[in-house]
């Protein structure tokens, strides 16, 4: 009873807000054909409802929180939310998922996260020790001989697929190039809107060239747009990982950081990023001193595909001819439901032909680290997403998030398949070219 | 002896038996959850050979089991209430065959009702029977409960189009059933066994019809200020010799609901009832039909009726109307559902008496079913915390069912008999009959083994 109390915390407060229906699930069951891993493995364990069904347990005392089955299914969800989009009830799954995710690291029961906790709490927390943590890999991935490391046997597979990660975060050939970790906050002149920046932790020590080509078509949309020097990372990776205090801490830095700056607009162009700081209202509903400026700080964010189709997009002139198609990253399309902006994006690119994509908003397997704890898991659903893509017969593919970026990059090469991965904002900056 | 477990083991892998209590928790009830009985084990087959060969150990070792599928069903029938071994059959996903020139389908039983219907979407077919969870729930598990849906109106129940079955059988035998024309050579096994309700045996393959996607359709939305215009609405429109491929009708407390979830379809939150229309065909005869349609609402007092104006609305129209059982979750933690078939002429006077017993248990409740095939699905919103409120639940079905064979109808259309059920069955069958169908059962099941404690109730310690 003592360890019930003390270990559910998380998930009980969670289901005590079932005014707001967090705990509406009826067992219809409509959630499983939407749940990539039941898909995959067909067990009823693995699918929303089963999960529910564990969390539930776990919260009326049925299963102690050191339940193995519980900790083991709980760990392989991906985290997509893809059973929120089909939920009729409303069920609040990836909120629930948090709070028995936070229940679970508390428990000590959460499988094989030491390392992953230390580099979460210790790392990401601070940008600079995440750029000297990032600087050897930014060294790497230039190198040549990290292919053949990459393709070689003689690393373990672990570390090759990191690797194989890692070169899938170099800018695809054709597209602009960037390695500065300052945002260049370049500027058309004409400054009819000013934005604030949110420039991401790896994004900004990896995918410089994305968050490059964000700049330039922000100032094509006649933006000015700010880099808040305080911001941190917004601590997706570890509410996901049950690291919510931290989570929670990183949260109140933006928040102060993103307050000192007048720009109504905070833009995102990660996904996971944007649908973390869209929910830091409710991060911190119990925080008495924040709640009410996390639900103005959540209100100023939009991703970037949103914010330019709210603006109203003014593509540039240089055709393109190609055949486009696009995978929609979950916490885009599930999360922040963000869905028809990225497809009216592209569908006014000049000179391009949109392909549709089977299953384009079910996960890719990516789902923030996912790929490096569950590589089996996540290469199953890999190949299903390759196999559709193979069908599109497409030159390139785009997704609005760094993991779907690095995850589907590989699986493409691998695939040998000769189809550029573009954030769309990568693609929407070479009309301007 | 080895025991059962490392046999199965042996044959599926040890990663493909389940046996460990807290991950069979999940496999302890369907989509009824009232129902909760903790199974043995759960197994992944993934394919008939291994079917075959679990069974045979738990016919050797003479240990029960029962087929699931997605677990959606809404009786109880997937629910191992003697213990046993649970056969999940979801890996079984393949679409083996398509068949366009004599428009059929080849399917193992794990695969999707809807998966189907997409998968031959393009070539202008669809496949007909369409459960309200159609997204979710397996073909397998249709054949099983030969599953109805919003437009087994006009085409029928899952048995108008299955074609043809291999069925493994409870001593590991397996045999094909029909598969050889329009009419059943023989005894018409396939039509038994469509509807058994997984007490005969485990459906391997299955043959389904496909059909061609009409040429038009349209959707109606009538929407009317009282439920009795609305019943009446829809015995005028049967009456006047139309048969639409749907007719469906939800009540204010189901379009609150719906209205609230991500399935919202713009309906009336003001209206007491609504009817959603569809009639399909040729261009010509749809509208001439819609037309009449519209005019009979009109007479009965509907307030309006629109016409869904392009795909997107029909689709969202339909989205609405399937996820409305789910969607009742949002007023209360447990859902109770029944699925008693009366005429439809009764439905004016039978449903205000539905809600009168509703009101006098102090239930909350909703309606959302089928009307033009008279199937009430009257459901009743509870929490199963509290055991005395349970009670009034389980009272008020009872009486409901009382209800509903008084006017002439029947226990269930579509959701079947399974354990939910299994009380009334006296109510509508004699002894007599019930021993001819427990005859019946012993000739493909004689040791009771095949999802016991389902149909048929037990009495004298023998299943009837």
């Amino acid at each position: 009873m003592n360890e019930k109390t003390t270990m559910t915390r998380a998930l009980d407060r969670a289901l005590d807000h079932e005014a707001e229906k967090l705990l509406a699930c009826i067992h219809c069951g409509l959630c499983v054909s939407a749940c990539p891993t039941y898909l995959q493995l067909g067990d009823e364990n693995d699918s929303p409802r089963g999960r529910l069904y564990l969390m539930r347990a776990a919260a009326e005392g049925r299963l102690p929180m050191t339940s193995r089955a519980l900790a083991h299914h709980i760990d392989l969800c991906l985290g997509c939310r893809a059973c929120e989009t089909v939920c009729p009830s409303g069920v609040r799954y990836g909120r629930l998922l948090e709070a028995v995710r936070a229940d679970l690291s508390r428990a000590g029961t959460t499988p094989g996260l030491w390392s992953v906790r230390f580099l979460l709490n210790h790392i990401f927390t601070s940008p600079a020790r995440l750029r000297w943590f990032f600087a050897p890999a930014r060294w790497l991935r230039r190198r040549a001989f990290a292919r053949r490391w990459a393709e070689g046997k003689f690393l373990p597979a672990r570390v090759r697929l990191a690797l194989e990660l890692l070169l899938a975060t170099m800018p695809e050939e054709g597209a602009p190039r960037d390695e500065r970790r300052t945002i260049p906050l370049v500027s058309s002149g004409r400054r009819a809107r000013r934005v604030a920046f949110f420039a991401g932790c790896v994004a900004r020590e990896l995918f410089a060239h994305t968050n490059r080509a964000t700049m330039d078509v922000l100032a094509a949309h006649d933006c000015e747009v700010e880099d808040p020097s305080d911001q941190v990372c917004c601590g997706a990776l570890h509410a996901h990982a049950g690291e919510i205090e931290t989570a929670r801490a990183l949260a109140r830095r933006n928040i102060r950081a993103f307050e000192r700056s007048a720009a109504e607009t905070i833009i995102v162009n990660v996904a996971g990023c944007g649908a973390m700081l869209k929910e830091y209202s409710e991060l911190l509903a119990d925080d008495a001193e924040y709640a009410e400026r996390a639900r103005a700080f959540a209100a100023r964010v939009r991703d970037v595909s949103e914010y330019l189709i709210e603006i109203g997009l003014r593509p540039g002139p240089r055709p393109l001819h190609l055949r486009v198609t696009y995978d929609a990253p979950c916490h885009l399309y599930h999360a922040q439901r963000v869905r028809t902006a990225p497809l009216e994006m592209i569908r006014r690119l000049p000179g391009v032909t949109f392909v549709p994509l089977t299953e384009a908003e079910m996960c890719c397997g990516s789902a923030g680290i996912y790929n490096l704890r569950h590589p089996e898991l996540a290469d199953r659903l890999l190949e299903r997403k390759i196999a559709h893509l193979r069908r599109t017969g497409a030159d390139v593919l785009l997704t609005g998030n760094a993991g779907c970026l690095m995850h589907l990059r590989r699986g493409v090469r691998r695939a040998g398949l000769s189809m550029r991965v573009l954030h769309p904002v990568e693609l929407l900056a070479l009309t301007y070219a | 002896m080895m025991s059962w477990i490392a046999e199965l083991e042996a044959i599926l892998g040890d990663e493909d038996v389940i046996t460990d209590p807290e991950r069979l928790l999940a496999y302890e009830c369907d989509g009824l959850s009232i129902h909760k009985h903790l199974p043995s084990a759960v197994i992944f087959p993934e394919s008939a050979e291994e079917v075959v060969r679990a069974v045979k150990v738990l016919a050797r070792h003479r240990i029960p089991f029962l087929a699931r599928g997605a677990g959606t069903g809404l009786s109880g029938g997937a629910v191992a209430v003697q213990g046993g071994v649970i056969f999940e059959l979801a890996r079984m996903n393949r679409i083996l065959e398509i068949d366009y020139e004599n428009q059929l389908a080849i399917v193992e039983p794990g695969v999707i009702n809807l998966a189907l219907t997409r998968a031959v979407a393009d070539a202008g077919y669809f496949y007909a029977p369409d459960p309200s969870s159609q997204m979710a729930c397996t073909l397998g598990g249709n054949v099983a409960e030969n599953a109805g849906g919003p437009h087994c109106l006009k085409y029928g129940m899952t048995g108008h189009h299955i074609l043809g079955l291999e069925v493994v059988l409870p001593d590991g035998t397996i045999i094909t059933l029909g598969g050889h024309g329009a009419d059943a050579v023989g005894y018409d096994l396939l039509g038994l066994f469509i509807g058994s309700e997984g007490t005969f045996g485990i459906a391997t393959k299955i043959t389904v019809r496909l059909m061609r996607q009409p040429q038009a359709v349209k959707t109606l939305l009538a929407d009317f200020l009282s439920v009795e215009d609305a019943s009446r609405a829809v015995s005028a429109i049967i009456a006047a010799g139309i048969l639409p491929s749907a007719l469906e009708m939800m009540d204010r407390a189901t379009i609150e609901a719906v209205e609230a979830s991500v399935y919202a379809a713009g309906l009336p939150t003001d209206a007491a009832a609504v009817l959603i229309i569809e009639v399909d065909g040729l261009e010509a005869s749809v509208a001439y039909d819609a037309e009449r349609i519209v005019e009979i609402c009109r007479a009965h007092g509907a307030r309006q009726v629109l016409v869904a104006r392009d795909e997107a609305e029909r689709t969202r129209l339909w989205a609405g109307r399937k996820g409305a059982f789910g969607a009742l979750g949002r007023i209360s933690p447990d859902l109770m559902v029944q699925d008693a078939v009366i005429p439809r002429s009764k439905l004016p006077e039978v449903l205000p008496e539905i809600y009168r017993i509703a009101a006098r248990y102090g239930l909350r409740m909703a309606n959302v079913f089928h009307a033009g095939d008279g199937n009430l699905h009257p459901n009743i919103c509870f929490d199963g915390r509290n055991p005395e409120e349970v009670e009034r639940v389980k009272a008020a079905c009872q009486e409901i069912m009382h209800l509903c064979v008084r006017v002439g109808g029947s226990l269930t259309g579509e959701h079947g008999v399974g354990l939910d059920k299994i009380a009334y069955m006296p109510l509508v069958f004699t002894e007599e009959d019930l021993e001819a169908m427990a005859r019946v059962r012993a000739v493909f099941d004689p040791e009771g083994r095949c999802n016991p404690g389902k149909v048929l109730p037990v009495r004298r310690c023998r299943a009837f």
